[in-house]
């Protein structure tokens, strides 16, 4: 339990922020933020003012501190990790389509569907979208986890993607119709422009996401 | 205005002041803790009474935190009479031989800044080209 003033608290909570954010591990984090706990917690008790012994910018305070102290940073490289998920999901979708394209000849010519099987429509929707969303999170995660194999802490990241991007990219997709269904399902480009950049801001946001908790959970 | 120059004056001096200092604060932290080890900002008010005015703690304490790193200085715990123990520093052997290495460098270099800045400028009228009087 902390004996700190909630001034030293705050203080420390926001250096933690600023060392998470730089990709330090986690046991370095507690070293680095005990020998400050103590310095500030004696000025405290000296009467002195912890915000005012920081400066103005106790982040900036808590960079120094990190370079100096000379601890191992893993770096986010988020625009790495966003391109290749990205080269890998178009990769997929067009390995996908010809996939599918390819399957669907092979399935005609083997099948004969009776004339009285009727698909619904949410199904066939339902499918269409679940395979597109499983084909692209696959290429991304993919990609990421071969391409980039050599990234510090990139299996995470890899498995956080998995976990993380079927659920942002299905509620994207939910968000996206719903739009397209206020709006009466235009097919305007503005309308189906900003279907498709609600889709793609949840893969990027998702991503990013899963990169920045593997990267500040490291340890 | 002359109040604008006035203050752009002094801004400029504390820049300068503050470049000076870059280059040889580690040097004088050794210094002031060999002579006496300290607690982090203590080392602010010593820095102040040596007469280099009001340097941050947030400049200090991450300098502390490389020599620590490097092995010059070291920490203890120790008790005191208000509030919770403090952390204080000393200089280590590496320290203070490093000190030894540093100020006889510094005293080198500063003698040779003095050499320099010794020298008079010339007067004017004195940088006129040679008029060989036989010609």
């Amino acid at each position: 339990m902390s004996t700190s003033t909630p001034a030293v608290d705050h203080l420390l909570a926001a250096a933690d922020r600023e060392w998470r954010a730089l990709g330090i591990h986690r046991r370095d984090r507690a070293t680095l933020a005990a020998d400050l706990r103590s310095e500030l917690d004696a000025a405290t008790a000296d009467g002195i003012d912890p915000a005012e012994l920081l400066g103005t910018d106790p982040t900036e305070f808590a960079l120094r501190i990190a370079e100096e102290a000379g601890v191992q940073r893993i770096p986010p490289r988020y625009g790495q990790v966003l391109g290749v998920a990205s080269a890998g999901a178009v990769l997929s979708l067009i390995v996908g389509y010809i996939l599918v394209i390819g399957l669907h000849q092979a399935f005609v010519a083997a099948f004969d569907l009776p004339r009285d099987v009727r698909v619904p429509v949410w199904l066939a929707a339902g499918v269409f979208y679940g395979g597109v969303a499983a084909v692209v999170v696959a290429g991304a995660v993919l990609a990421v986890r071969i391409a980039l194999r050599d990234v510090p802490r990139i299996r995470h990241t890899a498995t956080r993607m998995t976990l993380l991007l079927p659920p942002t990219i299905a509620a994207a997709i939910a968000a996206a119709a719903a739009f397209g269904w206020a709006l009466d399902f235009p097919l305007t480009p503005l309308a189906i422009g900003t279907e498709a950049a609600i889709v793609l801001a949840a893969f990027f946001a998702a991503t990013a996401l899963a990169r920045r908790k593997s990267v500040t959970a490291a340890g | 205005m002359r109040h604008m120059v006035v203050k752009g004056e002094a801004a400029e001096a504390a820049d300068r002041q503050a470049q000076l200092l870059r280059g040889c604060l580690d040097m004088c932290l050794l210094a002031l803790l060999a002579a006496e080890p300290a607690h982090g900002y203590q080392l602010v008010r010593r820095l102040d009474k040596a007469g280099f005015g009001t340097v941050s703690y947030g400049t200090v304490y991450p300098l502390i935190t490389r020599l620590h790193r490097l092995g010059l200085v070291a920490n203890a715990m120790q008790p005191s009479p208000n509030g919770p123990p403090r952390k204080v520093y000393r200089l280590t052997d590496t320290g203070h031989d490093r000190l030894s290495l540093w100020r006889e460098q510094w005293t080198q270099f500063a003698s040779v800044v003095n050499e320099t800045l010794a020298v008079r400028p010339l007067k004017s009228g004195d940088d006129h080209e040679h008029v060989d009087a036989g010609r």
